[in-house]
C-alpha cells in the first residue's frame, strides 16, 4: 500500500512543470558556477605554484642564517573541495612566515598578491550556496500544496476512505519528495564532478569522492527539513494560496533575511579597548628583553663598543655588510617583535678574534627572544581566542538557529574549509617551526658562525626541514561535520512528528 | 475608474496575510539597519577625524623645503559617506587612505627617493574568520526582499483572478483592460509602499534623532533620489509579475516562474557574470609589479650611476636631482599603470552585470550614498589631483627662493628659507552631487526603459489574452 502511495506521489510531482523547472535551473547555476569556480580554483593552484616556487628560491638565495624573515614561508595550497563550500579558504591569509621570534597565527598569514583586491567587491557563489538557496525553495514550492491541496481538491477525503493511515501517507509524501529533490541534486553533482575531473589540475581521491558524499548527504536532509517546514505549513492551512504565501516568506526570512541580519547585527570589528592592555602587556615584555640584552652588550667589554652600547642594529665588526632590525607591531592582532642582526661577507683579520664572543651573543640573544616569545604567547593565544575566535564561534552559533547555518557549517566540516580545518594548517606550520627550532637547536645554528657571516661555509638551507601538510583525514571531517548533521537529522525527525500530530488530529 | 480598481486591490492586499508579513519583514531590516549604522558610523568619524589631524599635524610641523619634498604629505584619507546605511558598497574593502609618503630606496649621504603615492589594498577577511554575510543596508532590503515582495503581492493578480472567475465578471463590466492593469498595477504598488514607507520612516527616524550623526540637507536631498531610485526599482518587478501572471494559466505557475527570474536576476547574474567578465582582462599581480619596478629602479640607476657620483660637486649635484625626478615620475606612472588595469578590470565586470536589474540599484544607491566603487575612484582622482599641486607647490616654492640653485631633489639643491606651514597645500577630500548623478545617469535611464519595456508587455499581453 505504502509503495502505491508513494508511486502515486512520485508520478504526481515528477510530471509538474515545478519539477522540470527544478532540475532545469538547478543544472543552469551548478555548471555555470563550477566552471567559473574551477577557473578560480586553477588560478589559485597557479599563484600557490608560483608562489611556492618563489620563496624556495629566495630562501636559498641567503647567504647567512639570521635574516631569513621573510624568506622561510608556509604556503597554503588550495582546497579542490573549496568548490563546494568556499568558507575560508579563500579569505584568509595564505603565506605565512615562519620565523623564530613570533608564533605563526591565522591573523599573522598575507596573501601570496596574486588577484585584484577590488575583485572582493563581488560576491562568489559556491554551490553549496546554489543548493542552499534555491533547492529550499523547490522543496517549499513542491510542499505547499501537498496537504492543502490535496484538501481542497477533496482527493484527501476520497484517499482516506481507503484502510490507510494517515502517517502512511505522510510518509509517502516524504520519500517521494526526497527521490524529487534528489532528481536535481544528484544530476547536477554528477554534471559538476564530471566537470571538475576533465580538468588536469584538480586530482581527486577516493576521500574527496567519500566527502562529497557527506555533502550531498547534509543537503538532503537540509532540502527535506524544508520540505516538512512547507508540509507543516501545508498541514495547518486551509488554502493552497495561504500556503504558498507562508512558505515564500518563512523562506525568504530563513534564507535571506534572518543569517543577514543576525549577522550585521552582532558583527564588530574589535575596538582598541579589546587589545590594549594586552599588547602593552606584550610590548613591555619585549622592551624588557631589549634593555637586558642592551645591557648584556653595554656590560660586555668588547661587544659593548661594538654595538654602541646595545643601541645599534648590528655589531660592527670589519666586514659587515649591512644590518638589520626587523620590528612588528600590530595592535590589533597583538603581534610584537624587534630582533636585529646583521649580514657579513667575510669577516675582516682584525675582527677574528672578536667572533666566539659574537657567537656567544647570538646564542643567548636567540635563547632569551625564545623565552620571550613563549610567554608572550601565553598571553597572546587567549587573547586572539577572545577577540576573534569567540565573536565568530558566536555568530556562527547564532546562525544554526536558521538551517542555512547548520547546512553551511555542516558542508564546511566536509569540504575541510571550516575554522577547524584552516588551523589544522596553522598548528601544522607551528609544528614546522618548532622542528625548525629544534633543527637550529640540535645544529647550534644560532651560535655559528654561518649566522651572520658567510666566510666559513654558507646557511646550509637544504638541511632544513621540509614543510608539508596534509588535509584532515575524512573521520576527522566527518567528526566535525556530524553534531550539526544530526541536528538537522533531528529537527527532521521533530517536524514529521508534528505534522504527524497535526495530520492526525485535524478534519479532511 | 482606474482609482476605483486600485482602491479595491488596496483593499484586498491591506486584508491579506502577506501585506502583515511585509510590514514586519521590513521594519525588524530597516531598524537593525538604524542600530548598526548608529552603532558604527560615529566611531568612523571619530577616527577619520583624528588621523586626518595626525597626519596634518605631521605636515605642519615640517619647516624645511628638502623634507617637505622629500616626505610628503603622509597618508591621504576617505571622507566617510553619511549615507552609508543606504549602500554600503563594500567599503571595507576599499582602502581609507592613500600612503602619500611612500618610499623606495636610500643610497647614503643625504641622497634619497622622494615619496611616491602608494595605493594600499585592503583585505578585511585576512583577519576575518566570521561566517559569511550581506551587509543588511537599504540595497540589500530593496534589492533583494522588496523585490521579491513586489513579486508575491503580484504573482497572483491576474491568473488568480481567472482562477477564481472573477476576472471574467470583472471584463464584462464596461472597463477597458488596460484600466485594470494599471488599476491593478497602481493597487499593488501602493500596498507595497505603505509598509516601505512606514520602514523608511521609522529607519531615517531613528538615525536622524540620534545625537551623533548630523545630516545635511544635500544629504537629505540624496536620500530623497535614493527613494525615488527605490520605487523605480520595486515598479520593475512589479511590472514583471503583472506580466508573467498574465501570461499564465495558473497562479502556482506564475509565481514558480518569478522566482526563477528573480533567483537568476537577482542573486546569481551579479556575482557570477561578475566572475566570468572579471577573467577577461587579467592585471598583474602585485609581486609582478614589484618585480617590474625593481627592474625600472636598476635600469634607471645604471643609466646615472656614473652622474651621481664622482667628486665634481655640481655635475653630482645635477645628476642626482635628475635622477630623484625621473626616479619619482617613473616608478609613480607604473603605479599608476598598475591600478588601472585593476581598475579597468573591475570596471568592465561592472558594465557586464547591468544586465541585473539588481547590479543597476546597487550601483545607482552607492553612487548616491556616495560610497562603492565609483566614489572610491573619486577619492584616488582627489589625492591624484593633491599630489601634483604639493609638488607644484614645491617647485614654485623653491623658483620664489633667488639663492637657490634650483636642482630639486637634493638637500644642497634646494631652498633652504624655511616654509610656513599656512603655505603648505592641504588634502580635503569631496565629493559632489553632479559627478555621481553622471554616473548614475546611464543606470537610472536603463532601469526605467526596463520598466517601461515590462509594463508595455504586460500590458500588450495583457489585451490579447483570454479569459
Amino acid at each position: 500500500m505504502l509503495l502505491t502511495l508513494i508511486r502515486r506521489e512520485l508520478l504526481d510531482n515528477l510530471m509538474t512543470f515545478r519539477f522540470a523547472a527544478a532540475v532545469f535551473i538547478t543544472l543552469l547555476l551548478v555548471v555555470a558556477n563550477t566552471v567559473v569556480l574551477l577557473k578560480d580554483y586553477e588560478q589559485r593552484l597557479t599563484a600557490y605554484n608560483t608562489a611556492t616556487q618563489e620563496s624556495h628560491q629566495r630562501l636559498r638565495g641567503q647567504e647567512t642564517y639570521s635574516y631569513y624573515i621573510g624568506k622561510l614561508v608556509a604556503h597554503r595550497a588550495p582546497n579542490p573541495l573549496s568548490i563546494f563550500n568556499f568558507g575560508l579558504d579563500k579569505r584568509v591569509g595564505n603565506k605565512i612566515t615562519v620565523y623564530h621570534a613570533f608564533v605563526p597565527t591565522i591573523w599573522d598569514a598575507e596573501k601570496h598578491g596574486a588577484d585584484n583586491p577590488f575583485l572582493n567587491l563581488f560576491t562568489s557563489i559556491d554551490i553549496a550556496l546554489v543548493f542552499q538557496g534555491i533547492l529550499s525553495l523547490f522543496a517549499l514550492i513542491f510542499a505547499y500544496d501537498a496537504l492543502a491541496g490535496e484538501r481542497e481538491q477533496g482527493t484527501l477525503r476520497l484517499v482516506l476512505t481507503h484502510p490507510i493511515r494517515r502517517g502512511d501517507i505522510l510518509f509517502a509524501k516524504y520519500i517521494s519528495a526526497m527521490l524529487c529533490l534528489l532528481v536535481p541534486l544528484l544530476i547536477s553533482l554528477l554534471l559538476s564532478i564530471v566537470l571538475l575531473t576533465t580538468s588536469t589540475t584538480i586530482f581527486l581521491s577516493t576521500n574527496d569522492f567519500l566527502r562529497i558524499g557527506g555533502i550531498v548527504l547534509t543537503s538532503l536532509l537540509y532540502v527535506l527539513l524544508f520540505y516538512l517546514i512547507g508540509l507543516c505549513i501545508s498541514a495547518m492551512t486551509r488554502r493552497t494560496s495561504t500556503a504558498l504565501m507562508l512558505c515564500m516568506f518563512v523562506w525568504g526570512f530563513l534564507v535571506l533575511v534572518y543569517p543577514n541580519m543576525i549577522l550585521t547585527a552582532v558583527e564588530t570589528t574589535p575596538q582598541p579597548e579589546a587589545y590594549i592592555s594586552d599588547h602593552q602587556q606584550i610590548k613591555q615584555m619585549w622592551e624588557e628583553w631589549e634593555s637586558a640584552r642592551k645591557q648584556f652588550l653595554r656590560n660586555d667589554p668588547v661587544l659593548g663598543p661594538l654595538s654602541r652600547n646595545g643601541e645599534g642594529w648590528g655589531l660592527k665588526l670589519k666586514g659587515v655588510e649591512y644590518s638589520f632590525g626587523p620590528r612588528e607591531d600590530k595592535p590589533s592582532i597583538l603581534l610584537y617583535f624587534y630582533q636585529t642582526g646583521f649580514h657579513a661577507g667575510k669577516i675582516g683579520a682584525e675582527s677574528e678574534p672578536q667572533v666566539p664572543l659574537v657567537q656567544d651573543y647570538h646564542g643567548f640573544y636567540s635563547r632569551g627572544t625564545l623565552n620571550t616569545v613563549n610567554r608572550t604567547w601565553l598571553v597572546r593565544k587567549p587573547a586572539l581566542a577572545a577577540i576573534y575566535i569567540q565573536p565568530a564561534n558566536l555568530g556562527r552559533t547564532l546562525l544554526k538557529f536558521s538551517p542555512v547555518g547548520l547546512y553551511d557549517a555542516a558542508t564546511e566540516a566536509w569540504a575541510g574549509t571550516d575554522l577547524a580545518g584552516i588551523q589544522d594548517f596553522f598548528s601544522a606550520v607551528q609544528r614546522y617551526r618548532r622542528a625548525v627550532l629544534d633543527h637550529f637547536d640540535d645544529e647550534k645554528i644560532f651560535e655559528s658562525r654561518q649566522w651572520f657571516a658567510a666566510d666559513h661555509g654558507t646557511a646550509d638551507w637544504d638541511a632544513l626541514p621540509q614543510f608539508s601538510f596534509q588535509r584532515s583525514d575524512i573521520i576527522t571531517n566527518a567528526k566535525r561535520a556530524l553534531p550539526d548533521l544530526f541536528l538537522l537529522l533531528l529537527i527532521n525527525l521533530m517536524l514529521f512528528t508534528i505534522i504527524f500530530l497535526i495530520f492526525v488530529r485535524s478534519e479532511v | 475608474m482606474i482609482w476605483h480598481i486600485a482602491k479595491r486591490e488596496l483593499y484586498d492586499n491591506l486584508n491579506n496575510l502577506r501585506f502583515v508579513l511585509a510590514i514586519m519583514l521590513l521594519i525588524g531590516l530597516m531598524i537593525t539597519n538604524a542600530i548598526v549604522y548608529l552603532r558604527e558610523h560615529p566611531t568612523r568619524v571619530q577616527q577619520y577625524r583624528s588621523s586626518a589631524t595626525e597626519s596634518l599635524e605631521v605636515l605642519k610641523a615640517r619647516t624645511d623645503l628638502y623634507d617637505i619634498a622629500l616626505n610628503g604629505p603622509g597618508d591621504l584619507y576617505k571622507q566617510p559617506a553619511p549615507l552609508r546605511f543606504c549602500a554600503d558598497g563594500g567599503e571595507s574593502f576599499l582602502s581609507e587612505f592613500v600612503d602619500g609618503g611612500y618610499w623606495m630606496w636610500g643610497y647614503g649621504d643625504g641622497f634619497r627617493d622622494f615619496w611616491l603615492l602608494n595605493y594600499p589594498a585592503s583585505n578585511p577577511n585576512l583577519l576575518n574568520i566570521r561566517p559569511d554575510v550581506t551587509k543588511v543596508d537599504w540595497v540589500f532590503v530593496v534589492g533583494y526582499v522588496l523585490s521579491l515582495l513586489a513579486l508575491l503581492f503580484t504573482f497572483d493578480s491576474v491568473s488568480g483572478e481567472r482562477e477564481r472567475g472573477t476576472l471574467r465578471l470583472m471584463l464584462a463590466n464596461s472597463i477597458s483592460r488596460h484600466t485594470v492593469l494599471f488599476g491593478k498595477f497602481l493597487g499593488a504598488l501602493i500596498s507595497l509602499c505603505i509598509p516601505t514607507v512606514i520602514a523608511i520612516l521609522i529607519n531615517v527616524l531613528v538615525i536622524s534623532t540620534s545625537s551623533a550623526v548630523h545630516l545635511s540637507s544635500e544629504a537629505w536631498e540624496r536620500l530623497g533620489i535614493i527613494i525615488v531610485i527605490a520605487l523605480v526599482y520595486t515598479c520593475l518587478f512589479l511590472a514583471l509579475g503583472l506580466l508573467v501572471s498574465t501570461r499564465t494559466q495558473r497562479s502556482s505557475v506564475s509565481l514558480v516562474v518569478l522566482l526563477l527570474a528573480w533567483v537568476i536576476f537577482v542573486i546569481f547574474v551579479p556575482s557570477t557574470l561578475a566572475s566570468i567578465a572579471s577573467g577577461l582582462s587579467s592585471p598583474i599581480s602585485f609581486d609582478e609589479l614589484q618585480k617590474r619596478q625593481n627592474q625600472l629602479h636598476r635600469e634607471l640607476w645604471d643609466a646615472y650611476r656614473d652622474r651621481t657620483s664622482g667628486d665634481e660637486t655640481l655635475r653630482r649635484t645635477q645628476g642626482r636631482s635628475e635622477y630623484i625626478i625621473e626616479q619619482q615620475e617613473q616608478q609613480e606612472r607604473s603605479r599608476r599603470e598598475h591600478l588601472n588595469q585593476q581598475i579597468t578590470q573591475v570596471q568592465q565586470a561592472r558594465s557586464v552585470t547591468r544586465v541585473s536589474p539588481t547590479a543597476i540599484l546597487q550601483h545607482s544607491l552607492e553612487a548616491f550614498a556616495g560610497t562603492g566603487f565609483t566614489r572610491h575612484l573619486q577619492f584616488l582622482e582627489n589625492t591624484q589631483r593633491y599630489a601634483r599641486e604639493y609638488r607644484e607647490f614645491v617647485e614654485n616654492t623653491d623658483r620664489s627662493d633667488p639663492e637657490s640653485p634650483h636642482l630639486i631633489g637634493v638637500p644642497e639643491g634646494m631652498s633652504k628659507k624655511p616654509v610656513s606651514p599656512e603655505a603648505i597645500p592641504k588634502f580635503e577630500d569631496t565629493f559632489s552631487l553632479g559627478k555621481d548623478f553622471n554616473t548614475a545617469a546611464i543606470d537610472l535611464l536603463l532601469l526605467t526603459l526596463f520598466v517601461m519595456v515590462l509594463l508595455s508587455a504586460a500590458y500588450l499581453a495583457f489585451v490579447r489574452v483570454e479569459v
